[in-house]
């Protein structure tokens, strides 16, 4: 007994350890992936704008100059104090943007998470209970159209649909220009802002502006968490300790949600690890297609200028939020199901 | 007002941009302005600018008496000549001090340094600018924000950028926030001393990155304007809804061909006046934009004072491949002639590949040409341009001041800026001519005189301007008015509401 109690802590340390090791794989890969594309970033970025002896200047100041080996140590040393550098084109710290725009950002994955496992488990849940049913047919149809349809392209049909349908609902952006103006900045996560205010009327603008993107993105995973829950509750139900519920007389709804759902959820929190990367991705398109002011756009935008550092920072910061929610996700995991410390 | 163009940075010194200007001609005042639907500056930040000499190399205004920036602190002449040095001495990448060379000093390898001598200021509403060669075009150069906006000398740093969150100016709108990319949010200014009063006291500027989202935007009145950069597909579509008012000004930004004379092949004479012959603007027009662009016959759009309709007047309005097929057999020349046409994909737009296409057609299809389409991004672009991997390539300009000259002096000057090897003399003289004189006759006689020594040599070939298009709801005032050459967007005359 005192050797399991004794495992959870050194199952949490492990991985706390792993961390690290991941966390420095991601940066190198990434740092060798920008270096690999082809081209100088800063002529790329600025070059038909500036004389010779500008690009000359503006690539010592990055470092580009440097041996390979002395930019992937300033690289790493850098992401260690938080410093991701500065953008090539308008020379904005990267930290900066990632403060100004991260909340956005936070605030659409959240909700799309929050909208997909709303909307995702429980009908996983049904599916799986009543198995071949038309509702089973019809669930699972939904989410392999969810998971298929493109996220740009569901974007743009809510759009058109709102602008013809529901007109005058809010298609685009974090909120009405008048909210952005009179709610003060705090946290940078704009709803929060507006509840921290006590703005009543800022706060729905912000939730109704939210609607539309969160459902889009959410969709993009709600399709895969209906899937793996149905199959999940579909092999819980018919493992031995659902039978010997099922034999003590326990209600059959008891015995689903209770016993086998319960059971059933492990590997479905394993997977949110791994939707969280879907996630960030999706967001990128989301943002895109609603004009969301969040670090996907900004990525975009640094694209298409060939921002390289610009990039870089972002796509940094992406990795590392994934490597650490992969490992939270580890633990979470742990406490749950005491069977994955083993 | 919803627009999808991006700001570089709030501070004139650091930006020499549409999306910069838009929002610094709001926050600041210069010295002249240009009032909308004219050509003709008058005064801003200062109460009267006149020319003090007859061979335009001294130039001296007088500031309204009480200017003051929105943070309360007095402007006077010492500000004006602090700008204008500091954007100078600064030299941004992103800036437009090259603007500014009359009143610089000029080094051995191009660049532009500060001329303390150059800028005089006898007392605070006094300012004397002692030019280094006689330019009538300065007086334009003082209305352009990124050249001639007024900063506060005890705010802005002398030799580096303000950060956008500490600008601060004189103008009609005080920035009140500004988030990059998202949203600037400006106040009326009410200390404002000028002939643009402000006439709504909150304005909002929302970002867009795609020109979809700016049309989703209006249609859905999340905006009130929608104001550059609409596609040409969307404004057809757009003219076709009951719900916004599409309005159409003059347009400035041209697009155009130019030849590459160092090549073989353009370096006959004979070869880009047939070209010049077969071209049909308006199909080009048509096919490639919608109807949305016009054909230009002339590298000076029409609206400017001195513009001609010369190659017109020299190649007739349809195409002539007749006249095309005898000026090559007069010349000696076999057809077909191998043309490499070159164009960027998408730093002009979508309909930048759809326009070479169309032109590639026309002179495939008149049997006397063999166009080989050959493009690049951007950076490459403008790199293999100048080293000669087109006979012909696609650009397009935009002014910045509201003159002929604009259009003139930085194309045909000793090969200008794409060094395209097009060297006259009676060009440079006539430029020269222009540049030194404020009489509006002798400048529009050479402007002329410039346009039709270019329609014979063809050093590069007009096809379209673009009008200056904003979409707005039904109960917006002033939009249509501030649609002009200037390309400016008067904030401070657009209102809301009947």
């Amino acid at each position: 007994m005192a050797a399991q109690s004794g495992s959870l802590p050194r199952y949490i340390v492990q991985r706390l350890l792993l961390l690290i090791p991941m966390v420095w794989l991601t940066l190198t890969l990434v740092f060798l992936l920008m270096r690999v594309a082809p081209g100088d970033p800063v002529t790329a970025s600025v070059g038909g704008r500036l004389p010779p002896q500008a690009l000359e200047a503006r690539r010592e100041a990055l470092g580009l100059n440097e041996p390979l080996i002395k930019q992937y140590w300033d690289y790493l040393s850098g992401v260690l104090q938080g410093d991701l550098g500065k953008t090539i084109t308008d020379n904005t710290p990267i930290t900066d943007i990632i403060k100004d725009n991260g909340g956005a950002t936070l605030e659409l994955t959240v909700a799309a998470m929050l909208f997909a496992l709303v909307i995702g488990l429980p009908l996983g849940l049904l599916a799986g209970r009543y198995r071949d049913t038309p509702a089973d047919g019809g669930i699972r149809m939904f989410g392999i159209v969810t998971y298929a349809a493109p996220v740009f392209f569901v974007g743009i049909l809510f759009q058109l649909l709102f602008l013809n349908v529901f007109s005058g609902w809010p298609l685009l952006g974090q909120s009405t220009p008048i909210t952005e103006f009179t709610v003060p900045t705090r946290t940078h996560i704009l709803l929060l802002d507006a509840m921290i205010a006590g703005d009543g009327s800022a706060t729905v603008d912000v939730l109704k502006h939210l609607m539309l993107p969160a459902i889009t993105l959410g969709l993009l995973i709600c399709g895969i968490l209906i899937r793996l829950t149905r199959v999940n509750v579909l092999q819980t139900l018919q493992a031995d300790y659902v039978e010997a519920a099922r034999a003590r007389g326990i209600p059959e709804r008891k015995v689903v949600t209770a016993h086998a759902f319960r059971n059933a959820l492990v590997p479905v929190i394993t997977i949110i690890g791994l939707l969280v990367a879907l996630l960030l991705g999706g967001a990128v398109l989301t943002e895109q297609t609603y004009a969301w002011p969040g670090l996907g756009s900004q990525l975009i935008t640094y694209i298409n200028q060939r921002d390289y550092a610009a990039v870089q920072g972002i796509i940094t910061l992406f990795a590392i939020v994934v490597v650490v929610i992969s490992i939270l996700i580890d633990i979470i995991n742990a406490l749950i199901d005491p069977r994955v410390r083993y | 007002m919803g627009t999808t163009d991006s700001v570089t940075a709030l501070d004139p010194a650091g930006s020499y941009d549409l999306g910069s200007s838009t929002l610094q001609y709001a926050m600041y005042q210069q010295l002249l302005t240009v009032p909308p639907g004219t050509t003709k500056p008058e005064g801003d930040a200062a109460q009267s600018c006149e020319y003090t000499d007859a061979s335009a190399e001294t130039f001296q205004c007088t500031l309204r008496d009480g200017l003051t920036f929105s943070n309360g602190d007095a402007l006077t002449s010492s500000d004006v000549k602090f700008s204008i040095e500091r954007n100078i001495g600064i030299a941004d990448p992103d800036g437009a001090s090259g603007l500014l060379a009359s009143v610089a000093k000029v080094n051995k390898d191009g660049t532009l340094s500060v001329d303390p001598n150059a800028i005089e200021t006898p007392d605070d509403t006094t300012v004397i600018f002692h030019l280094n060669k006689p330019d009538a075009t300065f007086q334009f150069v003082l209305t352009h924000a990124s050249a001639g906006s007024i900063v506060d000398e005890e705010v802005f740093p002398k030799d580096s950028i303000l950060p956008d969150s500490e600008a601060v100016g004189s103008g009609p709108f005080i920035m009140s926030d500004y988030q990059k990319d998202e949203q600037a949010s400006m106040e009326a200014n009410p200390d404002y001393q000028g002939p643009r009063t402000p006439q709504s006291p909150l304005v909002f500027v929302k970002y867009y990155p795609e020109a979809s989202n700016l049309k989703v935007a209006i249609q859905n009145n999340e905006v009130d304007v929608a104001w550059r950069a609409l596609s040409p597909t969307d404004i057809a579509d757009l003219k076709k809804d009951d719900s916004v008012n599409v309005y159409s000004g003059a347009g400035a930004e041209i697009r155009y061909f130019v030849w590459r004379l160092q090549n073989q092949t353009p370096s006959q004479l004979a070869v880009r006046q047939a070209v010049a012959y077969l071209i049909d603007r308006q199909a080009i027009a048509d096919r490639a934009y919608s109807g949305t662009v016009e054909p230009l016959y002339s590298i000076v759009p029409p609206s400017f004072p001195g513009s001609t309709e010369a190659f017109k007047d020299v190649y007739g309005a349809a195409p002539d491949k007749a006249a095309a097929a005898k000026v090559l057999n007069d010349a000696g020349i076999d057809t077909p002639v191998d043309i490499t046409l070159g164009y960027t994909p998408t730093h002009y737009g979508p309909n930048a590949v759809d326009e070479a296409t169309e032109l590639q057609r026309q002179l495939n299809a008149s049997g006397l040409f063999n166009v080989e389409l050959k493009s690049a991004e951007w950076e490459q672009y403008q790199t293999l341009y100048q080293q000669g991997a087109y006979d012909l390539f696609q650009l397009g300009w935009f002014p910045d001041f509201v003159d002929a000259d604009n259009y003139l002096s930085p194309f045909f000057v000793n090969g200008g800026f794409f060094d395209n090897g097009f060297t006259n003399k009676q060009v440079n003289d006539l430029v020269a001519k222009e540049q030194g004189s404020t009489e509006a006759p002798v400048r529009e006689n050479a402007f002329r005189g410039i346009q039709k020594i270019v329609a014979q040599q063809v050093p590069l070939i007009p096809s379209w301007i673009g009008p200056n298009v904003a979409v707005s709801g039904p109960d917006m005032n002033g939009v249509q008015e501030t649609l002009d050459a200037a390309f400016i967007f008067r904030f401070w005359d657009v209102t809301k509401g009947s």
